[in-house]
């Protein structure tokens, strides 16, 4: 590419006026509107095929040697990666819902502006059996096929990756799922926590982590918070967050723990203030926010996000949602969040 | 920089030459949209013609539109709008140009806006109109881009457009 782009500003220099078609090469006369040979640096094409869907760049790897060379050039890989994540028109995310009949998969640019229609299209399903959405980070999803057994997928590569947990859990137990990415490290991992149900607020919960990279499980001790309420893992700042079971499951008694994936190490975060009034509580992610979902007697639900991760006085309350009496009690959670900053849950 | 004792009121002009050596003047406010040229004039560079020697006369037509349009405080954001939409259908050779011709005046917005028309255009194209349009000469062999293609052979399914534009 280099030796290309250099003769190309030579013929240009040597040439103050556009050259006419007899001084092109015939080949490259295919329309009259070729009136010079374009030769692009390759800082131009950069820009260019980063603005391409996955499916594009994996076809265009067979352009040439230059090009195959810079797609699959992991600054190129990254770089990509982070313009699709930050894109603020929300262009490349989706959303997925896991449906009976398989996965279903919305254009989020498509839902939130109302003068396009609503684009859904159905992924090709990588498993027949039982699954469930344990999360997803950076387009790479995570799926739970059993009790012990995950999915880690790609669907834009189309890549799988199929994983058998370190201890196979006895059965009658409690499952706790959590997908992340660990910045630190540049690498994903999986967290699967169980305990049996045996009454009471004392007992012995297992937790191991799986890292992509190393392609291995290892239990991690120093859990300490009895049991916990909520299911998946929240992925904020680099760090999974759960609720646990106070002394009534899901009330106001519950605190926020979060594991860190970087050094592995358990953690607990205070919550906002709170009053008198008895609420049930959900954690969310909001853009790139912590935040709390709170029902007060299923009357209404206030929103909190923490600006500031890990500071106590950062929590915002930024709605309150009325709720019709008609819904029913208990099908209420937050489906989608969106900021300005971009992210979504 | 003799212009700087000037009135405050009174707007200055810049001769902008085209590599055909077609004279072109603007407006100091809306040239300085390109950071080459800001640049040029704070350096005290710009008292007589600025020769762009690598942009033609098409290509700095259509570069000038666009500043007009992008820094005249009358066009409200939805003229802005309609006027990129129409700006990315010209042929994606112009747009190619126009590309080059953003990145060597530095002027951002219109790079991106650029790069974003050429991916829109290119992404369900062959392989081989790509070559074309880039004036790429493939250097695998019929069994190194065939291997390619096999490893993904998805990629290469749908829709495929030929066309070279």
């Amino acid at each position: 590419m280099e030796s290309k782009v250099d003769e190309a500003s030579d013929r240009r220099a040597q040439h103050s006026k556009p050259m006419n078609h007899s001084q092109l090469p015939s080949s490259s006369i295919q329309d009259s509107s070729f009136n010079r040979v374009l030769i692009l640096p390759p800082e131009l094409i950069t820009e260019i095929l980063l603005r391409l869907p996955v499916k594009s760049l994996l076809k265009f790897r067979c352009v040439s040697k230059s090009w195959l060379s810079l797609i699959s050039s992991p600054e190129f890989v990254n770089t990509h990666l982070s313009t699709c994540v930050n894109n603020t028109e929300y262009t490349h995310h989706r959303l997925m819902l896991g449906l009976d009949k398989g996965l279903k998969v919305y254009s989020v640019r498509s839902l939130l502006y109302e003068d396009e229609s609503v684009e859904a299209t159905h992924l090709d399903f990588p498993t027949k059996g039982y699954f469930s959405i344990v999360g997803s980070v950076n387009g790479l999803i995570c799926l739970r096929t059993g009790p012990n057994n995950m999915l880690l997928w790609n669907p834009s590569m189309r890549k799988l990756k199929n994983c058998t947990a370190f201890i196979a859990a006895p059965k009658g137990v409690f499952y706790l799922w959590g997908f992340g990415y660990d910045e630190v490290h540049d690498d994903y991992k999986v967290v699967r926590m169980f305990y049996a149900i045996n009454g009471g607020n004392s007992c012995d919960v297992k937790v191991e982590i799986y890292s992509l990279k190393s392609d291995s499980w290892k239990g991690i001790d120093g859990f300490q918070y009895g049991k916990i309420h909520s299911c998946l893992g929240k992925l904020v700042n680099g760090k999974l967050h759960w609720i646990t079971s106070g002394a009534h499951p899901g009330s106001n008694d519950g605190d926020i723990i979060f594991i860190d994936l970087a050094d592995e190490k358990w953690g607990v975060l205070e919550q906002p203030c709170h009053g008198e009034n008895e609420f049930y509580f959900n954690l969310g992610v909001l853009g790139s926010y912590l935040s709390v979902f709170r029902t007060y007697q299923s009357t209404w639900a206030d929103v909190w996000v923490m600006k500031e991760y890990g500071v106590k006085e950062s929590w915002a309350k930024i709605y309150t949602i009325k709720f019709d009496e008609d819904i029913p009690k208990h099908g209420r959670s937050p489906l989608f969040c969106k900021s300005n900053k971009g992210g979504e849950n | 920089m003799a212009e700087a004792s000037s009135s405050i009121t009174e707007k200055f002009f810049l001769t902008l030459k085209s590599s055909d050596g077609d004279e072109f003047v603007l407006e100091e406010s809306i040239a300085i949209q390109s950071i080459t040229i800001k640049n040029m004039v704070e350096d005290g560079c710009s008292s007589s013609v600025i020769p762009l020697s690598k942009v033609d006369t098409e290509t700095l037509i259509k570069v000038i539109e666009y500043m007009k349009m992008h820094s005249s405080t009358s066009s409200n954001e939805e003229e802005i709008e309609n006027f990129d939409k129409k700006f990315v259908s010209n042929s994606i050779n112009t747009i190619l140009n126009i590309l080059e011709a953003a990145n060597f005046l530095d002027i951002n917005n219109l790079l991106e806006l650029c790069a974003e028309a050429v991916a829109n255009r290119i992404k369900n194209k062959t392989p081989e109109a790509v070559r074309k349009i880039f004036n790429i000469t493939s250097d695998f062999t019929p069994e190194e881009e065939a291997e390619i293609r096999n490893e993904t052979p998805w990629a290469f399914e749908g829709n495929l457009d030929h066309s070279l534009d």
